[in-house]
């Protein structure tokens, strides 16, 4: 009997599955993210000259576009990104005042805005570009996974999920823990062949994408014509 | 990257007290060389107003400078909070020599404390760019190598100027030798940097647009990145020079921190001259500059493969 290795195996780390197949790039996620966040307790999320020539603003999420192919067969593929609530954050051992941490509990990776000195050192030691500096509070900000929203006891049960699920048109992003087997995102996972980004660097991200099954029509299309 | 002028002065300007302190320990301890008030009103003070712009210089990297002090908590995983720690130590150990000075010579322990304090700052240092495993142009001993280098460089050039100015050293035929070591130095890191824009140039880079995004295909690319204003990430991760920018600093770089300092010490070698060696210093300091400069530009980080097109 090893207790240590027994809750080790049930240890929560929450995470967002993203599925390729049917995100259409809406940035649905995006604005309802900002709306969010930036009157919940992670923000306010600064825009500056947000009506002028050179606006510039704080977002947790972005979503952006991809071709891949050679004409007629192409294929365009809208990829949203955030926080990937590493199991091995690079971003957390390189903070020098321990702003940046990762909860034992649920595997989100947080930044504590009271003790953050701005330093930016975290995001340089992130490889997915996933946090940003807030230009008028000066402190490191990044997707906190909605955790003023999921576990709330005042929203009714159904919303307590991340606003980007929540406004996902057409439920591209599953909602779960990927450490639990019987969670959806884990069986998405599992069933659809989820990946990771960067594998290269070893930092596990808890957050995984579902490939567009499309992309092997096409492969077998160009190989056949 | 971004070069962080707060950091490019910071690393320039301690890294030539560090160079300075280095130099005055290893010269002094097997024989004592220097006079109490050459230590006391030049190699001290001199060293201490260059850690304290240094140490001025570096607050203004942080959003947040009123909580620096809360930048030496984490010492056990964090390079940058190892550095918090040890600058405030090497500027005490230095403060100590000053006194010690005024009034006796400096003891040995004190010397070895103080060698021990600016290796220690090297590491931190360079071990806070050194540590990120995907900038594969840091990620590599030679960036330790090339701080230290350059400090030791930079350090012992500043005490051929001091030591010029003040006549401050007991018998010791201070000129031809300091002027030859310095080429010595000069060309050590020369050859250095050299081997490093080699080692850079032929990089692989690790990530790609494929493994970053997964999507599988050929022909991967971006058409739009998600914004159209500005973000953090669209600043902090490019250097936003052009081609021949940069290839013009990196002239800068060879000619004044290396090329133009070594003629010029090379002539003072034989006709010891101190506004020679001054104009070096002065020369190589820029070339300094812009170096550090350029370790920021040259440097790529992977983020930037999710920003490259807007639409």
């Amino acid at each position: 009997m090893n207790p240590k290795n027994e809750t080790a195996d049930h240890k929560k780390q929450l995470g967002l599955v993203i599925d390729l197949n049917v995100c259409v790039g809406c940035h649905a996620c995006v604005t309802s993210c900002k709306e969010w966040n930036t009157s919940g307790s992670a923000g306010p999320l600064t825009d500056l000259n947000a009506y002028s020539a050179n606006p510039s603003g704080t977002f947790f999420n972005r979503v952006q576009t991809y071709e891949a192919g050679i004409f007629p067969n192409t294929q365009t593929v809208h990829f949203p990104k955030s926080c990937l609530h590493c199991e091995e954050p690079p971003c957390v051992p390189v903070c020098p005042t321990g702003a940046s941490y990762k909860r034992a509990e649920d595997g989100i990776v947080l930044v504590d805005y009271d003790k953050c000195i701005g330093c930016s050192y975290c995001s340089w030691a992130c490889p997915y570009g996933a946090r940003e500096l807030d230009q008028e509070r000066q402190v490191m900000t990044k997707c906190t996974l909605c955790v003023d929203r999921i576990y709330s006891e005042t929203l009714p049960e159904s919303e307590r999920k991340p606003a980007c699920v929540l406004a996902c048109p057409t439920s591209a992003r599953i909602f779960g823990d990927v450490h639990d087997p019987k969670s959806d995102a884990s069986i998405a996972i599992q069933e659809r062949s989820g990946y990771a980004l960067m594998p290269e660097w070893e930092t596990q991200p808890a957050n995984h994408y579902l490939p567009r099954s499309i992309m092997e029509t096409i492969e077998a299309a160009r190989k056949d014509s | 990257m971004r070069p962080q002028f707060s950091i490019i002065f910071f690393t320039t300007l301690a890294g030539m007290a560090q160079g300075l302190l280095f130099s005055l320990a290893i010269l002094d301890i097997p024989v004592q060389i220097f006079t109490q008030s050459f230590l006391s009103t030049f190699a001290f003070p001199a060293a201490l107003v260059l850690l304290g712009l240094g140490l001025i210089a570096s607050f203004f990297h942080l959003g947040r400078p009123e909580r620096a002090w809360r930048a030496a908590m984490m010492w056990r995983t964090s390079w940058l909070s190892r550095e918090v720690i040890v600058l405030p130590l090497l500027i005490a150990v230095t403060v100590l020599g000053l006194l010690y000075s005024l009034t006796h010579e400096i003891p040995f322990w004190l010397w070895i404390a103080i060698i021990f304090a600016t290796i220690l700052l090297w590491i931190c240092t360079a071990k806070i760019y050194q540590c990120i495993r995907f900038i594969q142009e840091w990620s590599h001993p030679s960036t330790l190598m090339n701080f230290t280098l350059l400090g030791i460089t930079s350090g012992w050039m500043l005490l051929g100027v001091l030591v010029g100015l003040s006549d401050g050293a007991k018998e010791f035929p201070l000129n031809s030798v300091i002027s030859g070591i310095s080429f010595i130095l000069l060309f050590v890191a020369f050859n250095l940097k050299l081997w490093i824009w080699r080692r850079n140039r032929s990089l692989r880079p690790k990530s790609n647009l494929a493994s970053a995004t997964g999507i599988k295909g050929t022909n991967i690319r971006q058409t739009s990145m998600g914004l159209m204003g500005g973000s953090f990430n669209t600043r902090e991760f490019f250097h936003h020079q052009t081609e021949r920018a940069i290839s013009n600093i990196r002239k800068i770089v060879l000619l004044c921190a290396y090329i133009f300092p070594m003629i010029l010490v090379a002539y003072s070698i034989s006709s010891p001259s101190n506004v020679i060696f001054i104009l070096a210093l002065v020369i190589h300091f820029i070339g300094l500059l812009a170096e550090r400069w350029m370790f920021f530009a040259e440097a790529n980080h992977p983020q930037n493969l999710y920003y490259q097109r807007v639409s």
